[in-house]
């Protein structure tokens, strides 16, 4: 019964890791600007998780750079699954204006399986918000499957 | 004891929430918002400016004979490797692309962040001979001390006027096709026919207004 009650809350309130793979910050500023009372995504139930271990979906911004591939990757491997990855703005999805660059490693697809990707440079606020609602519904189902 | 902020407390406890409710209300972006980009193939010339312009990387094209020996040629921008700077659509002497107001861009499947649009450009082949005739008439006729300007030829590539020409080369820089030579030293200045697109970008950048269109 416990475990049913969990599980309906778990689903109700997915939390959000974020990670800076060293982004320009334009999309950081972005998705800190959907916690405040403007956008207030917490009324959907999102919280921003303080450790990986607690966090549903990982938001990766930035266009992975050589230095952060590795903390990245092991950052992610510390997300308990059933868990959902977004990559936000172009940046981690091609590498953006970085592509080519000797110290870009993106996209970050090619490591792990992103389950969402947010186009934008950066991504309006409310499109983080539609990104976000995807998300939760792709973790639905994933939970549904285990 | 003092209590400070109460009437702002007291007050804001009963205006209206600050918050915009959004995905239960619908917002618009703000004017001149650069969101998706839409292509109109069908007034694209492809000149190319707009893949040597992108600083993303974002637009390819490709380009397959159909049976009439016509290219259809298909352009794509992935919205995954765009910064929606617009300098495409700046830079595009047809207006064929555009940056919306659309910002919801959400990618899950594969392809779900491309645009693309396909046309067909004719095969310019008909008349080969009449073609190599026609340029160097016009040339003659502008070599020619008394001929007063060039005329325009009328099939939207351009023709240069000796006179003001200074062959400072930039029309040959600015070029999307790679059409024209210019040689200061020779003071030649030469177009490749087949290359042109006729998109008058040469026109455009020229300092003396030596090229007609
Ligand atoms: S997508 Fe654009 S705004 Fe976001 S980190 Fe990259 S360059 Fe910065
Ligand atoms: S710049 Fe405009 S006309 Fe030229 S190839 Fe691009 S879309 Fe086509
Ligand atoms: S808006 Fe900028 S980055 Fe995007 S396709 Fe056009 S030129 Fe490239
Ligand atoms: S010669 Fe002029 S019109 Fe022709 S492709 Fe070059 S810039 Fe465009």
């Amino acid at each position: 019964m416990f475990q049913k009650l969990i599980a309906e809350s778990t689903a109700k309130s997915p939390w959000l890791f974020h990670i800076n793979s060293g982004s320009c910050n334009g999309c950081d500023i972005e998705l800190v600007a959907i916690l405040t009372p403007r956008y207030d995504v917490e009324r959907l139930g999102f919280k921003l998780a303080g450790s990986p271990r607690q966090a549903d979906i990982v938001v990766v911004t930035g266009p992975v750079t050589k230095q952060s591939l590795n903390r990245v990757l092991s950052t992610i491997s510390q997300v308990p699954e059933p868990r959902c990855i977004v990559t936000m703005g172009s940046c981690p999805q091609s590498g953006n204006v970085f592509k080519g660059s000797y110290s870009v490693c993106a996209p970050l697809s090619q490591y792990v399986h992103v389950d969402v990707d947010i186009a934008g440079c950066a991504p309006k606020p409310e499109a983080i918000i539609d990104g976000l609602a995807k998300a939760t519904k792709i973790l639905k189902e994933k939970r549904g499957r285990m | 004891m003092d209590f400070p902020f109460v009437r702002e407390a007291v007050v804001k406890l009963f205006s209206r929430p600050s918050c915009n409710n959004y995905p239960f209300t619908p917002r618009e972006a703000a004017p001149n918002y650069r969101g998706r980009i839409v292509f109109h193939p069908e007034t694209c010339i492809n000149c190319n400016m707009c893949e040597r312009v992108c600083a993303g990387g974002a637009i390819i094209h490709t380009s397959v004979k159909n049976e009439e020996g016509d290219d259809v040629i298909t352009r794509s921008f992935d919205l995954g490797s765009c910064t929606f700077c617009s300098t495409c659509a700046d830079f595009c002497t047809r207006h064929s692309i555009e940056l919306t107001q659309d910002y919801h861009m959400i990618g899950i499947e594969e392809g779900d962040l491309i645009v693309s649009g396909t046309f067909i450009k004719k095969k310019p082949a008909p008349k080969p001979a009449p073609k190599p005739a026609a340029p160097a008439a016009a040339k003659e006729e502008a070599a020619a001390p008394a001929a007063p300007a060039v005329k325009p030829r009328g099939d939207g590539k351009p023709a240069q006027d000796p006179d003001k020409c200074v062959y400072c080369t930039i029309c040959a820089r600015k070029c999307p096709g790679e059409a024209l030579t210019v040689d200061r030293k020779e003071k030649t200045w030469k177009l490749d026919e087949d290359k042109c697109v006729a998109c008058g970008t040469c026109a455009d950048v020229c300092p003396k207004n030596a090229i007609v269109i």
